[in-house]
């Protein structure tokens, strides 16, 4: 089985029928309180566009159920809705909320005709409304989509306010014109600028004469007006964003559609409307100047003559609506793949969304060699050597938690990719796509980061991968909790490795083996600590995983050495991603243990010659205080080094521990009271003994200082001195810090 | 070489702890109350002596103290006011394969409690004895205890308490069988520990007095021994407590006290003016009751399953009899 042995014992999978132990809690998701459904919410641009529906019922309650026993039902009643609403979308049920929670809240009615007003009361508490999405195939398009349409129409009320602006300010320069004209100084046009009320009081064709006499020609020079004419003519009949809402400037044909299904047809829309473009910006750009009165003929003509694509920046094109374009990964050829490529290296302002439905996918190279999360994998670390493209990748599972992140990409400026796992191929296991894309990312087989052009200068501020359960280990650590022969509560600490994604997947089921209960020995040992182990080390020893029957019996099972090696390549991809988000990085560690080597030794002097001058104290030839001013907090370390010394002479130790500038917690004698904690839990923490210790001297004031030193039971908390001269209030502080010096 | 599956279940479980791992809800005890230092101390214990906490039970009554149950992410029963040790008492019988610890207050064990603290003192049953003592009823805001000191205003003494506050010490050490009598500061955690660490690994009923703060009902009570180092008095002794050359710098007043030497311990136990903290009395020859009674072994699962499926079959209609019934009927 393990290639290199076989066995008698060993049992074949039913496929199909076995899921990795921790996820054997999670049979019914409806039951479940989780992220998904998810609200749409309409109306909204910030984080807010998207809601899970369990904070949505949250601030229901909160808002009308009172506190304590009395809010009990309501609350019981509600929640009873949520779960009704939550098993409606779990059934195929889609629309929006306040639809669904109409038909929950009937079903939940036609049990208990009591319910109803209560649920009616939460239901009017309802202060948001959008469409439900469950975790499923469509939810990454559509959450991508919904953020999308919410960013654009931000970017369109800012495109209307500077169009609007100036559009405005040549009309008015073109108003003003034609009142000093000859035409608006016709007796007609007079007329036409009085109400009706007073209009027979005045004689329009005197005024007329009177103004006409002796005023300079002052005539808008006809270049000037076609520019004028001609930028408002652009400006107003832009085809970019829809028109603003309300009485408006009119829009003679339809908008231009911007959310495509493969970057071929963007690409092509983009170089279609480009010529658009360059004349609108060429517009926005005239008008500006005329608007300012800075239009200068012989300087701004020939640039504006020669004005084309390559004046375009991003700055400019950043006004206009981004490009969506929605990919499903299993559905892209060559050609495609080269355009995506192309479109992320530009400056456009495309925001392109990767959906893998497969991340076990076999090689095509054939001859099972295993291709797992190659395809994302290798999209998304090209897309970081572009540099400029932001990229997120992560599965949808966590897309609800990555709302702001999804929304950074979206106003980001540049191209920007999102690559989604949605665990939606419906053939290769029996899981909920939530769960098959929330195991992805817990198994590594789909690691979520972020790379973020925005952030900062370098990849320190740039890559996270801190949206990874546990990123600082190979494989996240969950508990097993089961119960053994004897019934027995066990709970283990359990690592989920892409071996345990893999035990889902029906196609893998040959690289499994299940070992009966009586072939449990000590020969087998968990895939994590498998790998862990230096391969030439490993000798007997045979990796296995924990999973669980349709019954949820434990069981064992073995894995091949094929996949084992998949697992390790898997390990290896995820040490390259650590190294880039900082974690374990190699060249840190290394500068890391240098500069701790040189510090050690630097203590160790330090320590040592503490420890000759203690000695000779205790001698009693010099006096006690040649030992004062230690360094606060080694001071018990020399004391308890020199444990023989200190005994014999306490004198010694009291000298020892005199206190220095800084202030400083006799730890060992803290009672553990939480007061000080409770006034600055950053500045003060618990240690491994839940004692308390100065965590952090900077995350607090003097004065909070102070008043843990007086609140503390036991007295153990000295002040020292102020670290901050200009603390306000220091003369009082220090007065009140002097009885515990 | 072959492990059984037991086995290997039992190496897997072999894992060491942290306090985390012990710690149950957020205490709900005020800041400063000297409850936290109990916790904290008894959590250590249990991570330092790596503990399961699926073998440990800790029993409580009302009050204060009685939340501590909720606090250890272990087995627990908070009991009624006073049946902490009757309800010990059980589970030590039934399942002697535990850890048993009674966390209880000056008010539920002295007072309301009392009959049943006489007589698990007699009954030496293996157990392990917190006795938060306040001085007053701190749940139910500030009523008189047993412990209360004479001439205490309190709600139910607005012109001071009339009486001699009871010792719980005295008492424990006039009770025939007394096995373990130990008293505690909670202002010294590191004694603290190791006295209740004493106790634990005493083989019969192991009583410890914890003198605590209360800071919202008695904030000022104890400033004096507090402030003045010398008002404690611990008791060292090769077979009892050692104490760490910190704790002797700081509190100088000792002495050295066999725990074997009941007279002497009764003596120290009615000082007035010091707090003796240390050991007073051990005696590990004193039988157990559990031991006297044979009380069962550890239960193991299969009896269990047996009994139920004994029960069970009493109510079990048998398909062939229901036919037979039937044809007769």
């Amino acid at each position: 089985m393990t290639g290199s042995r076989s066995g008698d014992v060993l049992e074949p999978i039913e496929e199909g029928t076995l899921r990795p132990a921790l996820l054997a809690g999670y049979r019914d998701l409806s039951r479940l309180r989780y992220d998904f459904p998810v609200v749409l919410v309409e109306g909204v641009a910030d984080g807010g566009f998207v809601q899970s529906l369990s904070s949505i019922v949250d601030g229901v309650l909160q808002d009308v159920a009172p506190r304590g026993v009395e809010g009990e039902r309501l609350r019981r009643v509600t929640l009873r809705l949520e779960r009704e609403l939550r098993a409606l979308v779990h059934d195929g049920a889609r629309g929006m909320l306040s639809d669904l929670w109409e038909k929950a809240m009937a079903s939940c009615a036609a049990d208990d005709d009591d319910v109803e007003p209560i649920l009616a009361q939460a239901g009017a508490q309802l202060s948001v409304d959008g469409e439900v999405v469950d975790c499923d195939h469509d939810a990454p398009s559509r959450l991508v989509a919904h953020a999308w349409r919410a960013t654009q129409q931000q970017k369109a009320r800012r495109f209307h306010d500077e169009v609007d602006r100036l559009v405005q300010a040549l009309s008015d320069i073109l108003r003003a014109a034609f009142i000093h004209s000859e035409g608006g100084r016709r007796p007609e046009s007079l007329r036409a600028g009085v109400g009706d009320a007073h209009r027979d009081d005045f004689d329009f064709d005197a005024m007329s004469r009177l103004l006409g006499r002796g005023v300079p020609k002052d005539e808008l020079p006809a270049g000037r007006r076609v520019r004028i004419e001609w930028a408002l003519d652009v400006l107003k009949r832009q085809r970019f964003f829809e028109p603003a809402p309300g009485p408006g400037l009119g829009q003679a044909e339809p908008p231009y559609e911007y959310r495509f299904s493969s970057c071929t047809e963007a690409a092509a829309a983009f170089a279609e409307r480009l010529p658009e473009v360059v004349e609108f910006v060429k517009a926005i750009s005239v008008a500006e100047l005329e608007a300012d009165g800075r239009y200068v003929e012989p300087r701004h003509d020939p640039f504006f003559e020669a004005f084309g694509e390559d004046a375009l920046t991003p700055r400019d094109l950043a006004l206009f609506p981004d490009y969506l374009v929605c990919i499903d990964a299993g559905h892209t050829d060559a050609a495609e793949s080269g355009v995506l490529m192309e479109v992320l290296s530009s400056d456009l302002p495309v925001k392109v969304l990767v959906q893998t439905e497969d991340v076990l996918e076999e090689s095509s190279i054939g001859s099972g060699h295993f291709g797992f999360g190659m395809r994302s994998a290798q999209l998304a670390s090209t897309a970081m050597g572009f540099h400029d493209a932001f990229v997120l990748q992560t599965t949808s599972s966590n897309l609800y938690q990555l709302r702001g992140r999804l929304l950074d990409g979206l106003v980001y400026p540049g191209p920007a990719l999102f690559s989604v796992f949605a665990g939606s191929a419906a053939p290769a296991n029996d899981l909920p796509p939530y769960l098959t894309s929330a195991a992805a990312m817990e198994s590594r087989a789909f690691v979520a980061f972020t790379y973020d052009p925005a952030a900062g200068p370098d990849w320190a501020s740039r890559f996270s991968l801190e949206d990874n359960p546990q990123p600082e280990l190979d494989w996240p650590i969950e508990e097993l909790e089961y119960a053994d022969e004897a019934l027995r509560r066990v709970t283990e600490q359990v690592a989920f490795t892409i071996v345990d994604f893999v035990v889902c997947d029906r196609r893998y089921g040959r690289h499994f083996a299940r070992v009966p209960r009586s072939g449990w020995n000590g020969n087998l040992i968990p895939v994590d600590e498998w790998l862990a182990v230096d391969p030439a080390d490993v000798g007997e020893r045979i990796p296995f995983v924990n999973v669980v029957d349709e019954q949820d019996v434990l069981h064992r099972l073995i894995v091949d050495a094929k996949l084992m090696q998949a697992a390790r390549r898997c390990r290896e991809l995820w040490h390259g991603l650590q190294e880039l988000g900082g974690i374990h990085n190699s060249h840190a560690d290394r500068l890391l243990a240098r500069e701790k080597a040189a510090w050690e030794e630097e203590r160790q002097r330090e320590l040592e010659s503490l420890r000759a001058e203690a000695t000779a104290a205790a001698a009693g030839d010099a006096p006690a205080v040649a030992v004062a001013e230690p360094i606060p907090g080694e001071a018990t370390q020399v004391a308890a080094a020199e444990g023989a010394v200190v005994e014999e002479d306490v004198e010694v130790a009291e000298a020892v521990q005199a206190p220095s500038d800084d202030p400083w917690i006799e730890t060992t004698r803290c009672s553990t009271c939480n007061e000080c904690t409770a006034i600055n839990d950053r500045m003060f923490a618990y240690d491994e003994n839940k004692q308390a210790y100065f965590k952090d001297l900077d995350a607090g004031t003097f004065r909070e200082i102070v008043e843990a030193a007086e609140a503390c039971q036991v007295a153990v908390i000295h002040p020292g001195k102020p670290r901050n001269p200009n603390e306000p209030g220091l003369e009082e502080l220090i007065e009140r810090a002097k009885p515990f010096q | 070489m072959t492990i059984p599956a037991t086995q290997c279940l039992i190496r897997l479980h072999d894992d060491h702890h942290t306090l985390e791992d012990y710690q149950g809800g957020m205490p709900r005890w005020c800041n400063g109350c000297g409850d936290n230092a109990i916790l904290t101390a008894v959590q250590r214990i249990c991570r330092d002596e790596d503990l399961s906490p699926e073998r440990m039970v800790f029993v409580s009554g009302i009050g204060c103290s009685s939340r501590f149950p909720h606090y250890m992410s272990t087995y627990g029963f908070h009991g009624i006011h006073g049946r902490a040790f009757p309800i010990a008492e059980g589970i030590k019988m039934a399942r002697p394969d535990l850890h048993v610890f009674v966390n209880t207050g000056d008010g539920d064990c002295c007072s309301i409690g009392a009959a049943h603290w006489i007589h698990a003192v007699r009954y030496n049953m293996n157990l392990t004895v917190l006795l938060h003592d306040n001085f007053v009823y701190g749940l139910t805001k500030k009523q008189a205890s047993p412990t209360s000191p004479r001439g205490l205003k309190s709600n139910t003494t607005p012109r001071g308490a009339d009486l001699e506050a009871l010792n719980p010490l005295t008492v424990t050490l006039g009770v025939q069988n007394a096995s373990f009598v130990a008293q505690a500061v909670d202002w010294i955690p590191e004694v603290l520990h190791d006295i209740v660490a004493e106790a634990y690994h005493h083989k019969g009923f192991s009583f410890v007095r914890i003198i605590q703060r209360c800071p919202e009902f008695l904030p000022t009570m104890l400033e004096p021994w507090l402030q003045d180092p010398s008002k404690a008095l611990l008791l060292t002794h090769e077979n009892g407590l050692q104490l760490s050359s910190d704790v002797k710098r700081i509190y100088k007043n000792q002495l050295e006290h066999d725990p074997l030497d009941i007279d002497r311990a009764r003596e120290i136990a009615s000082s007035v003016d010091v707090i003796p903290v240390g050991i007073l009395y051990r005696n590990p020859e004193i039988p157990r009751y559990e031991e006297l009674r044979g009380a069962g072994q550890a239960r193991p699962a299969e009896r269990i399953r047996a009994g139920l499926e004994a029960e069970l079959d009493r109510f079990t209609v048998w398909p062939d009899e229901s036919v037979e019934e039937q044809a007769v009927a």
